[in-house]
């Protein structure tokens, strides 16, 4: 059982790279964190810090109170899954997964019951005496976890442990990942940059982007409450649409104005933009959030043409030209527009983001609401 | 997008293989045809000649009768007290030098295998003595090792670790130790490039995973670098132990066989027996012994390291 605590850290590579700067970031104990962004953000990075592999060149990584910064990752009590499951080639499954304990100095017995109860867990039992070139890549990921599992670690961590998995087998493994971490109570760090993943798996989600973190927060706040254009674009799919435009007042309300749109923000939004009328902002509209079925009432309506209509089984991707821009929509599949139809949708404002056009920091979250 | 409908649950194809024509057939041949001449004539015919050569008594000293003896030179041989010496003073050298040669490539491999300033340059320099031709490299150690004025005694007379000059190849019991020495010099350089491929494949997740597993340094080296090293060793292995048992130029130039029969190994034996006594039949037969050992050396190494690969 560990809280996992990163003061101001720093990684810098000897060739002057610098991977993560001044980064602070608390994780409690049997928490499930998720760190996300895209490749080259330094979530992998703070991931083998916490782990061990790589040396903190700045700043202080503490578990509970104890300070850990020069603790070889030997001595440290976490266990880990890669991304290419390391697993050692040359040993049997039973091998692979007796390996952490032989080297931490457990009794035979002890780490016989211990790794017979991981395979009867993760259904290996049958498999123990293969290698692991005999596996297939599903079983070598079970192998991979039980090899972690067994030792019951104080910190699991887990770098993009599904992305090398097929489709259908990822989102089976994601939820036996979910109650392992419900049986084993222990806190999970898991590093991915699939945003279904993160939103699936985690207690808190922290994106991270050029070795800094964007935003940290539980799935919901990420989704529904972006503090920037960055995390706003990262999740959601198809992606959320910006409109360039500018705030303006009538009368009481306070609209979002671009050319003929205009789009009367409702209460609860207009209060956390008091004051910014007149200034031009970046309009973040989800791809979820219009609908064609309801008659769009003033102040709600979206003008367009349909440029294209993507089926995509479950639902439909709809290509949009409005106001002289492409967006993308994500509609039921029960209704059927033609490609070149004008047609006119209604807008979900309470679910709209309002950003700075300049800095892409968002009008409504930035301060200490998020 | 319909021609794909309705395959699924259907086994995949065969791979589509075209049948091979006649015409392709004999067309291969013909061009194969010129090689497998000059193979003929420089490869397969000496093979075959030399074994037919080992079943007469034929010598150069008396040209004119070649009496057919079926295998009696291979009797000849076998019950030659020299070649049993001969055959015990190359096992131990080819033992001794190809132990030598892996650890000193191994250490040399991991060496290489780590980030310094000037690793470029000393792998360059490593590269030196692999270059150098067999017999220069003889002639080179025959000047290390001489008695008036080699860099040996030289050295070791300057550190004071002798008080006069020594004739080191003179000594029958360093004559061998002294030529391994040169062999392994000359053949560490390959070995140690063939470890540090294998180095070089070792996934670098394998290390992590057993540090976060909380093996050490010596632990890891044992259980990840020394088996996945296996096959490299395996080749070393197999390729060092047939470069010594057939060795011979470094004994026809160090110490001719000498002092007396100190260095009279297989190879040398045969040269002797060849041109030397000039009798090309009992020459022809301990070439095909050697050769015979040879394989079966390979064959029990590769069925001892391989199966557990």
């Amino acid at each position: 059982m560990a809280r996992i605590r990163l003061q101001s850290v720093g990684k810098r590579y000897p060739n002057g790279f610098s991977a993560l700067e001044n980064l602070s970031l608390e994780i409690e104990d049997k928490a499930f964190v998720v760190l996300l962004g895209p490749s080259g953000c330094g979530k992998s990075t703070t991931l083998n810090l916490i782990a061990g592999l790589e040396d903190v060149t700045s700043g202080a990584l503490y578990f509970d109170e104890q300070i850990m910064n020069v603790v070889p990752a030997h001595r440290r009590d976490v266990a880990m899954v890669f991304q290419s499951y390391a697993l050692y080639p040359h040993k049997s499954v039973y091998e692979n997964i007796a390996f952490g304990l032989r080297m931490r100095g457990h009794p035979a017995a002890d780490i016989d019951r211990r790794v017979k109860d991981a395979a009867r867990r993760l259904e290996l039992e049958a498999l123990l005496d293969r290698r692991p070139h005999q596996l297939s890549g599903g079983q070598r990921q079970r192998v991979a976890l039980g090899r972690a599992l067994v030792r019951q670690p104080a910190v699991f961590l887990m770098d993009e442990p599904l992305s090398n998995l097929d489709a259908t087998l990822r989102i089976a493994m994601r939820a036996e990942i979910k109650q392992l971490h419900q049986t084993m109570q222990t806190t999970f760090v898991y590093v991915t940059h699939d945003q279904a993943e993160a939103l699936t798996l985690a207690d808190q989600i922290v994106v991270m982007r050029d070795g800094v973190i964007q935003q940290i927060g539980s799935p919901e706040e990420i989704y529904d409450r972006p503090r920037n254009t960055f995390v706003a674009s990262f999740l959601g799919n198809p992606p959320i649409n910006y409109l360039e435009g500018m705030l303006t007042e009538e009368g009481e309300a306070l609209c979002f104005q671009r050319g003929s749109l205009s789009l009367v923000l409702p209460h609860a939004l207009a209060l956390r933009l008091k004051g910014q009328a007149g200034r031009s902002v970046k309009l973040g509209l989800r791809a979820e959030e219009v609908d064609e079925h309801s008659v769009p009432r003033p102040g709600e309506t979206l003008h367009g043409r349909v440029s294209s209509v993507l089926p995509v089984g479950s639902d439909q991707y709809l290509g949009f030209e409005a106001e002289g821009k492409l967006l993308f929509f994500r509609v039921g599949r029960d209704l059927r527009h033609r490609e070149g139809e004008n047609v006119a949708l209604s807008v979900n404002v309470n679910r709209l983001q309002i950003f700075d056009s300049g800095t892409g920091d968002s009008l409504l979250w930035s301060g200490n609401g998020a | 997008m319909s021609a794909l409908q309705g395959t699924a649950g259907l086994p995949p194809p065969r791979a589509f293989r075209a049948p091979v024509s006649r015409y392709d057939q004999t067309s291969a041949l013909w061009l194969l045809a010129p090689m497998l001449l000059v193979l003929l004539v420089v490869a397969v015919f000496p093979v075959l000649y030399s074994f037919w050569t080992s079943l007469y008594d034929l010598k150069l000293t008396r040209p004119h009768r070649v009496p057919f003896v079926w295998f009696d030179n291979y009797l000849v041989i076998f019950q030659d007290p020299l070649f049993w010496s001969s055959v015990w003073r190359t096992a131990s050298f080819s033992a001794v030098s190809v132990a030598a040669i892996m650890v000193i490539a191994l250490l040399m491999a991991l060496l290489l295998n780590e980030e310094f300033r000037g690793r470029r340059f000393l792998s360059a320099m490593l590269l030196v003595p692999w270059a150098i031709p067999y017999v220069a490299n003889g002639l080179m150690w025959k000047w290390i090792y001489d008695s008036g004025y080699g860099a040996l005694n030289g050295a070791l007379f300057q550190l004071d670790f002798i008080d006069k000059y020594m004739v080191w190849l003179g000594d029958s019991h360093k004559t061998l130790p002294l030529i391994a020495n040169a062999f392994v010099w000359k053949e560490v350089p390959l070995a140690a490039i063939l470890l540090l491929v294998g180095l070089k494949s070792i996934p670098a997740d394998l290390y992590s995973a057993a540090r976060v597993d909380g093996a050490n340094v010596w632990r890891r080296f044992a259980h990840i670098t020394l088996p996945s090293l296996r096959p490299a060793f395996m080749l070393v292995a197999i390729y060092e132990t047939m470069m010594a048992i057939r060795h011979f130029d470094l004994f026809f130039i160090l110490t001719e066989g000498g002092p007396a029969e100190a260095s009279h190994v297989l190879a040398w034996h045969v040269y002797v027996e060849t041109f030397r006594k000039l009798s090309f039949g009992t020459g022809s037969a301990l070439a095909y012994i050697i050769a015979l050992v040879t394989f079966l050396l390979a064959f029990s190494l590769i069925r001892a390291l391989g199966r557990r690969l």
